[in-house]
């Protein structure tokens, strides 16, 4: 049973940390609007904020002398030193990289930088990116499947598509995060790119 | 022309409410694009906008504060909003005033640990007032942070008490505000009880005060459950408009 | 700025313990005193002090157009000059927040507790008098907002009305003292951690995360409150703060 929670409703007696969940004396309260089922807590709306270990995406936004602004789609941004990437870099490049470290003021530290070939891009809420990504990432397969692009997904909520019906691809990702809280989303993409793949080869019915 | 013995005959006010009454009250959330977070607040015959951006670089760079997200509040008449003739454009006093004590009440309902370095911009427009703006407004502010997705302790909640000759009331109306004997709008917050805002004109004693706080904790509560209904309306509209397929995708 | 700051941690640490930097009580208040006629070109003045914070209140009188819907209604108006002598982070120019919420608050105390009687102050067709009340912040160091009430009432008492001749103003001519209907004064607090206190210094306020003001009149009355700062107050606090402005009023009128 799936139900909403809204800032300041208690969700435990005891501190645990939970998404979209703040602890104040010792208890557990809800700080953002959000769907509670069972033990699971999901905010219907976020801001990233850098954390360490996550995997990200930055987009080139400024080009200094030693080395790179990369936006994040989140309030923070980050920046890349020249001598931690070996591709030189232009404005609107994307990097996949991970973060390291984050200090205090959420400035952060990345590493394994890697350039992220031409594609197309979209900025989505991060808090929905479980959802582009699929249990076990299987919706992801599935978009790359019907879409034959190659598709990257950045804890920060950008989603970078390569090759193959990028187009398709991104009017999918749109669709999982305007739809990402009902049922039945699995089946509703999987018939939509059925039906935009079928519309496009002009093909009879693919299966499976 | 209204006068003060108007305001309350029979153990009616003007408009007929009862001294706990609230006016008719309407929270509608999510109704604007652009902004991060947004909502209409229709009170009595107050109209006031609420729109929320953020939380975002502070430009210049200098006033940002290493710790935590700064509340950039700002509350502002149009100038077609009172029945008088037009005003003037922009801020004034009163208004500025009214910014910085809605801004002391997001400092404190808003996690701002969470966003050290950025500004979050609480705008409050009103295009209509009929007598209690300031609350209407920051229980406006309220429900768009939360309609943002800022964290919140919780949403805060904006009502008014006041005195009418020997008559404590709550929620009070232009006429009361005016002619009425004092006006104390109050904005709590409803988990704990706090008080965020509290302003005051007119003479009461200790009694009075005491019996304002049990009226507007109890109207507070009627408010509390209109700005819950505006963002479960907000969520299974959306939800509703997923499930038709999202029609033009 | 940076050393005020920097005394925070100690200053919390020594509320906690409900004491204060200077040895003071909670509900103690500073050195208070008061000079009327401090600027006599004004028609009314004072210089106010509480502990080392001064503010001079000027009173001028004029003549003006009423508001459109009180016709022979006289006109009070409160302004407040947060003057770069008084603070190294005071800068010239218009009026910020702070200044514009302390002359509103002021403000309402006189004005609620109808200290001023403006009916009747018609001085000729569609003219009528004006009292402009300036509060001129001179030396910064805490409670800026009772100090101010303090010395916008004293000059209120020590106002000389002055003559009116074919609607103008006839300065420097004194027709006898403004007639009050009543004493206001204001005492703010100050909630550092759970501690609350009474006239906080620069320091103190830096320390501290809320602030209730609150004016009396009448004897028991409240007429005007204001809470600022963010932290919240709980209505036994709300109402243990009500009581004490009450017993402090006493102390405060005895300076007028």
């Amino acid at each position: 049973m799936k139900q909403l929670v809204f800032p300041g409703d208690k969700v435990a007696d005891d501190a645990r940390r939970i998404p979209g969940c703040y602890v104040e004396d010792g208890k557990t309260y809800a700080s953002n609007v959000s769907l509670q089922s069972d033990d699971h807590i999901v905010p219907l709306k976020g801001y990233y904020v850098p954390k360490t270990g996550d995997d990200i995406i930055g987009i080139v936004e400024e080009e200094r002398f030693s080395g790179y602004n990369l936006e994040l789609n989140s309030p923070y941004g980050a920046s890349l030193s020249a001598r931690d990437t070996r591709d030189e870099l232009k404005l609107r490049d994307a990097i996949y990289a991970k973060i390291l470290a984050v200090n205090e003021v959420k400035e952060a530290v990345l590493v394994e930088p890697q350039k992220l070939a031409q594609g197309s891009m979209i900025a989505i809420d991060s808090v929905k990116v479980p959802r582009i990504i699929g249990r076990n990432g299987s919706m992801l397969d599935t978009l790359s499947k019907f879409t034959g692009s190659r598709i990257t997904v950045g804890k920060n909520g950008v989603v970078h598509v390569e090759g193959g019906n990028a187009e398709l691809a991104i009017k999918a990702v749109e669709k999982i995060c305007r739809e990402s809280h009902t049922s039945g989303l699995t089946e509703r993409i999987t018939k939509m790119l059925e039906e935009q793949t079928r519309k496009m080869s002009g093909q009879g019915e693919q299966h499976g | 022309m209204v006068e003060k013995a108007d305001l309350f005959k029979n153990g009616k006010r003007l408009d007929g409410r009862g001294p706990k009454d609230l006016r008719p009250l309407k929270i509608t959330a999510g109704v604007l694009d652009r902004a991060q977070g947004s909502c209409l607040i229709e009170w009595g015959r107050n109209k006031v906008l609420a729109a929320v951006y953020g939380p975002h670089e502070v430009l210049p760079k200098h006033l940002a504060d290493p710790t935590k997200a700064i509340i950039n509040a700002r509350y502002v008449m149009a100038p077609f909003s009172g029945q008088e003739e037009h005003g003037r454009s922009g801020p004034n006093r009163r208004s500025i005033e009214i910014s910085k004590v809605a801004k002391h009440v997001f400092e404190n309902a808003v996690l701002v640990d969470q966003f050290p370095k950025t500004m979050i911009d609480v705008h409050m427009e009103v295009l209509q007032s009929d007598g209690g703006t300031r609350v209407a407004g920051i229980t406006a502010g309220a429900v768009a942070l939360a309609d943002a997705g800022i964290p919140l302790r919780d949403m805060p909640v904006g009502i008014s008490c006041g005195k009418i000759g020997e008559h404590m009331v709550v929620d009070l109306d232009k006429y009361e505000d005016n002619l009425g004997d004092s006006d104390m709008p109050f904005v709590i917050l409803p988990r704990t009880g706090e008080i965020l805002l509290s302003q005051m004109d007119g003479m009461l004693s200790r009694e009075d005060i005491s019996q304002a706080f049990d009226m507007i904790f109890e109207g507070a509560q009627k408010v509390r459950n209109m700005q819950i209904e505006a963002l479960k309306t907000s969520y299974e509209r959306m939800a509703t408009h997923a499930a038709e397929g999202g029609q033009n995708q | 700025m940076i050393l005020e700051q920097i005394k925070q941690g100690f200053i919390r640490e020594l509320a906690e313990k409900a004491q204060r930097e200077d040895g003071r009580g909670l509900l103690d208040y500073r050195t208070i005193s008061v000079q009327k006629g401090f600027a006599p070109n004004a028609e009314g003045s004072a210089l106010a002090q509480i502990g080392k914070s001064k503010v001079l209140s000027g009173i001028k009188f004029d003549v003006l157009a009423p508001f459109a819907d009180r016709p022979t209604e006289g006109v009070v108006m409160v302004n407040a000059e947060f003057s770069p002598v008084a603070h190294p982070e005071f800068r010239a120019g218009p009026p910020g927040e702070n200044s514009i919420e302390l002359a509103r608050v002021v403000d309402r105390g006189i004005r609620s507790a109808k200290v001023v009687n403006v009916d009747n102050m018609l001085v000729s067709e569609g003219k009528v008098q004006g009292i402009f009340i300036d509060l001129y912040i001179l030396d910064h160091d805490g409670n800026l907002i009772d100090t101010a009430a303090l010395a916008a009432m004293a000059a209120l008492k020590d106002a000389k009305v002055p003559k009116f001749e074919d609607g103008k103003i006839v300065r420097g001519s004194n027709a006898g003292s403004l007639p009050l209907k009543d004493i206001v004064v204001s005492t703010s607090f100050e909630k550092i951690g759970k501690t609350i206190m009474v006239d906080a210094t620069d320091a103190e306020e830096i320390a501290s995360s809320g602030r209730l003001s609150l004016s009396t009149a009448n004897d028991s009355l409240i007429c005007s409150s204001q809470k600022s700062g963010s932290a919240g107050f709980s209505k036994d606090e709300y109402m243990q703060m009500v009581e004490w402005a009450m017993q402090k009023r006493k102390d405060l009128l005895a300076k007028i």
